[in-house]
Parts: C-alpha cells; structure tokens; sequence
C-alpha cells in the first residue's frame, strides 16, 4: 500500500469519532482499487473502539453503502447515527 | 421561498415562520425544536450541537425538494441551530406554508422525522457530572 501504487483519501470525523479517533481530520492510504468498505474496515483496525458504535459514513457528502470505488482525494467521513433536532 | 441555513446565532420563530409565506397560502405549521432540561430522568445543563456543514446543507435540502414533491405545499424552510445551547433555547424550527392546513402538518412532521434519522448533526448532552454524545436511534442513511 505505498502512495506510488495507492490513493490517498481525507477523512473526516465528528462527535463520537472525533472523540474515538483524537482527531477531526486525517489522511489515509488505501489500495488503488479500494472501496469505501475497505476503508472503514482500515479506520476500524487502527481504532477499534470505533467498532463500538451504529457508523454512517459518506462518501464526499453522500450516505455511502461501502461498495463505491474510492478515488485519490474523495472525502470521507465516518460518525455515529444522527442526533440533530 | 425555500431555505436551509446552519447558524450558531438564536433563532428567532417569527422571522422565520414569516419567510415562508407566500401569497397563495392560507397556513403555515411551524416546529419550535428546543432543548429539554430532562431526558430520560437526567438533568441536562446544557447542549451542543455539530454539524458536517456541507452534508448537512446538501441533506436538507435533499429533504425539502421530496417534501415538495410528495405533499401539496408551496414553501419550507429549515434554521438549525449549532454550538452551546442553554435550556429552554430553540434548537431547530420548520415552517412549512400550504395552501390548506392538513398538508403542511403533514410535510412538517415528515421533515423533523427525516432531519433527525439523515441530517448530519450531532448533539451532546451536558451533565452536572459528566457528557455523552447522542446517538441516533436508527442507522439511518438515505435510502439508495
């Protein structure tokens, strides 16, 4: 997984995640033909407690489903069930 | 005309009840979303809120265009508020104007449903002796 052969994506957390992770932001390196499955399951290795909560993630600000492609520099963002209202 | 605004400023009700309205409407339903002091038997100090801003902005008005679609209405807006809430403070308001009543009590309470299950927002609740951020009750994403 080398940043010559990979892609590089930004991730985003918020709330819980935020807290989970110690960071709002990071970048992460992923397969060339990685998905948005992969790279939750990548978050979920190198923070387990993550595992802990109902995740949503979305893919450059859309509900993702884990299946969609990951491109270099997609956006993507990992938190828990909504709460607003 | 339609809105969907993120602010940390107090909202004001009337003003935004009132932007909705359009000549052809005879009423508006307006949700006043404030922070409860007790959930669930514990005592709430105060709240905060968070939001992926630009999801966010996108989910609402995802919502808006479907409520439009799917019930007889003319206009909606939506004003969620971020940041520390004391309690009592509105958090949220929805005003929905239609032409009859029953539909825009219809749309509004689609739309506070579906706000709460797909808008990314996050609250947390503030203790005398501690905090913990809300989880939604769903795994909610938007249906494919």
């Amino acid at each position: 997984m080398s940043g010559e052969t990979g892609l590089k994506i930004r991730v985003l957390f918020f709330g819980a995640t935020a807290e989970v992770a110690g960071t709002r932001a990071m970048e992460l390196e992923l397969a060339a033909d990685a998905s948005t499955g992969d790279a939750l399951e990548s978050l979920i290795d190198r923070y387990p407690a993550l595992a802990s909560h109902k995740l949503l993630y979305s893919i450059n600000q859309t509900y993702a489903k884990g299946d969609e492609r990951l491109k270099d520099e997609d956006e993507l963002a990992v938190f828990t069930a909504v709460s607003g209202g | 005309m339609d809105f969907f605004e993120l602010t940390n400023d107090p909202l004001d009700i009337n003003s935004v009840a009132r932007r909705v309205v359009p000549p052809e409407c005879g009423a508006t339903v307006t949700l006043d979303g404030y922070v409860r002091k007790f959930t669930k038997g514990r005592e709430t100090q105060h709240l905060f809120y968070e939001a992926y801003v630009p999801m966010a902005l996108k989910e609402m008005q995802k919502l808006i265009q479907q409520a439009k679609r799917d019930f007889e209405i003319s206009n909606i807006g939506i004003v969620h508020r971020l940041g520390m809430l004391e309690i009592g403070e509105t958090s949220v308001i929805i005003s929905v104007a239609a032409p009859h009543r029953r539909a825009a009590f219809a749309a509004c309470e689609w739309l506070i449903r579906e706000l709460k299950r797909t808008v990314p927002i996050w609250k947390k609740e503030v203790y005398a002796d501690g905090e913990v951020w809300i989880e939604g009750e769903q795994a909610g994403s938007t249906p494919a």
